[in-house]
């Protein structure tokens, strides 16, 4: 009887462990010799897929280990989507806010890779970092309701975006001072079987933390995100969405080390060098 | 008599110069398939690729009436300009920064981008649509940090836009994205056309058939060279990304069943009707 239990134990737990290999998986994008590939990163291997994730790639037989290639922005976009002011400790008191998401977006050659630097532009005085999650739309979105929009969703990283300071009030729209080249870095891993809606999140300048927090607390979560903006734009699949951001963001300096960690898809860090 | 035929003469050598240089470009869609095109006439010469891509003849020709003509671009990126005619006033949008230092640069997705033959919608919630004729040039290869001198060689060619907006939004949201770039929002047309002067170009708009903007390319603050100029110094433009003018004067709201027309010398008239999103 007790042998039996034992057992019954064993093969539940067994199933239980399958079932959440199965479920969350870890991607990233790679380059090697010039080219750009999709693969599955399981321990220290990549196994080559024949297209993006979400694109239903397949592996392609090959493999790599992680520490002979560069990896990449595990995302590849047509619409990079962001949200401004979508965490209470990051609205200042005399910020105008609205009931529902404040969207904008910045073009997709913006972002760079984990092993990629953010770029600090020649023009401008003062650049800030923001550390956000974000995600990663796996199928067509249009109308989607809050309801059906975890569908769409097929993974989490995370994001920095890099915002230049004194741009921001100085143009008419962010576009420039949220997107400019190399302010926005992706990485390192594109994740999935994640709970989008209960992830934490720390970042640290040069090692000492300065920002904290937990998807739990986004104003509008990622599923109403998904369900807003596809009430207006369609979203394909590859498309992010990312999340805003929490707290103060403070200034970043040509030579600082920012990292962003968000439980289960580990610790994107990029250096700030000049550009020209 | 001499004097005529000399004229005559004249006009026909500058004709087929005038020809030469200026191509009329279209992409179309025939039996579900899109294709780039060039028209000739009332017949288009199917392209193997976009023509900034050098695409080529493929030998195969349909005439224009018997497809579906689609916006003639192709963008990954659409840039728009906001505030670039002194006409259109700032301060109706209670801007307060300097509209003349730099480009009032913003983006929309490039999926609010619809056909000269397609409606325009007027999204449920909506109740401020205006109209917004603007031209729309397309550029020919990658530009990274473009002087303002060597812009010119960046633009492939140029077509119309209306860049409908809905203002209530556009006042409301903390930024233009929904107000700017809904689906429909944008149609572009009919004709992608090269070898045009894009910097001293009559356009016209007219809100069912009566005049209601007007204005010439010479008039924008920042011409498309310094445009192109400057989001190369922050952004990567590829082939086939597009730059809008901005618009000129003061805009009307549209009702459904209204149409808009947006008429450039050179290119033709870009007509589109408003109908009620569901």
């Amino acid at each position: 009887m007790k042998y039996k239990f034992k057992k019954i134990f064993a093969v539940i737990s067994l199933f239980l462990l399958t079932t959440s290999f199965a479920v969350a998986e870890t991607y990233v994008r790679y380059e090697q010799d010039g080219k750009t590939s999709w693969g599955e990163l399981k321990g220290a291997i990549i196994h080559q897929l024949s297209a993006a994730p979400y694109l239903q790639g397949s592996p392609t037989g090959k493999t790599v280990e992680r520490s002979d290639v560069k990896l990449m922005a595990p995302v590849d976009p047509k619409d990079v989507y962001m949200t401004g002011f979508n965490y209470e400790d990051h609205i200042p008191e005399d910020q105008k806010t609205t009931p529902y998401p404040g969207l904008f977006m910045v073009p997709a050659g913006t972002l760079i890779g984990p092993e990629d630097d953010i770029i600090h532009p020649v023009d401008s005085d003062i650049i800030g970092y923001e550390a956000e999650s974000v995600i990663v739309i796996g199928k067509r979105a249009k109308d989607v309701s809050v309801e059906d929009a975890s569908d769409y969703i097929f993974g989490v990283t995370a994001g920095n975006d890099v915002s230049a300071r004194d741009w921001i009030p100085a143009d008419i729209q962010w576009f420039r001072g949220k997107g400019a080249a190399g302010f926005n870095s992706v990485g390192p891993v594109l994740q999935t079987g994640l709970d989008y809606k209960n992830l934490n999140l720390t970042a640290r300048l040069n090692g000492e933390v300065r920002q904290r927090g937990n998807t739990s607390k986004m104003i509008h979560n990622f599923d109403e995100m998904v369900s807003y903006i596809s009430k207006y734009f369609v979203l394909n699949p590859g498309d992010l969405i990312w999340s805003g951001t929490i707290g103060t963001s403070e200034t970043l300096h040509v030579g600082d080390i920012y990292e962003v960690e968000i439980e289960g898809v580990g610790i994107l860090t990029n250096k700030v060098i000049q550009g020209k | 008599m001499k004097i005529k035929s000399t004229v005559a003469g004249i006009i026909a050598a500058l004709t087929i110069v005038g020809t030469a240089s200026a191509e009329n470009y279209v992409r179309y869609e025939q039996n579900g398939m899109v294709s780039w095109g060039e028209l000739v006439g009332s017949t288009i010469h199917q392209l193997s690729d976009a023509p900034y891509l050098d695409g080529a003849r493929t030998g195969t020709s349909v005439e224009k009436v018997d497809v579906i003509m689609k916006a003639p671009i192709d963008p990954k990126l659409s840039f728009m300009t906001a505030f670039n005619y002194s006409s259109h006033k700032k301060e109706t949008f209670g801007i307060t920064q300097d509209t003349t230092k730099k480009p009032g640069l913003f983006t929309v997705p490039v999926g609010s981008i619809i056909g000269p033959e397609d409606d325009m919608v007027r999204p449920v919630g909506a109740t401020n649509f205006h109209y917004e004729a603007e031209m729309v040039v397309v550029i020919g290869k990658k530009a990274e940090n473009v002087s303002l001198e060597d812009a010119g060689d960046y633009i492939f060619g140029v077509t119309i836009g209306n860049d409908g907006s809905e203002r209530d939004w556009q006042a409301n949201d903390i930024q233009w994205t929904r107000a700017k770039g809904s689906n429909n929002f944008n149609p572009v047309g009919p004709h992608l056309v090269t070898g045009l002067d894009y910097t001293d170009l009559d356009i016209e708009g007219r809100h069912n058939g009566v005049k209601s903007q007007g204005a010439n390319s010479s008039g924008m603050i920042f011409n498309f060279n310094y445009m192109v100029h400057y989001i190369s110094k922050y952004f990567t433009l590829e082939p086939g990304d597009v730059i809008w003018s901005g618009t000129m004067g003061d805009t009307g709201p549209m009702q459904p069943g209204d149409t808009y027309e947006i008429t450039v010398e050179g290119i033709g008239t870009l007509k589109s009707t408003l109908v009620q999103g569901k």
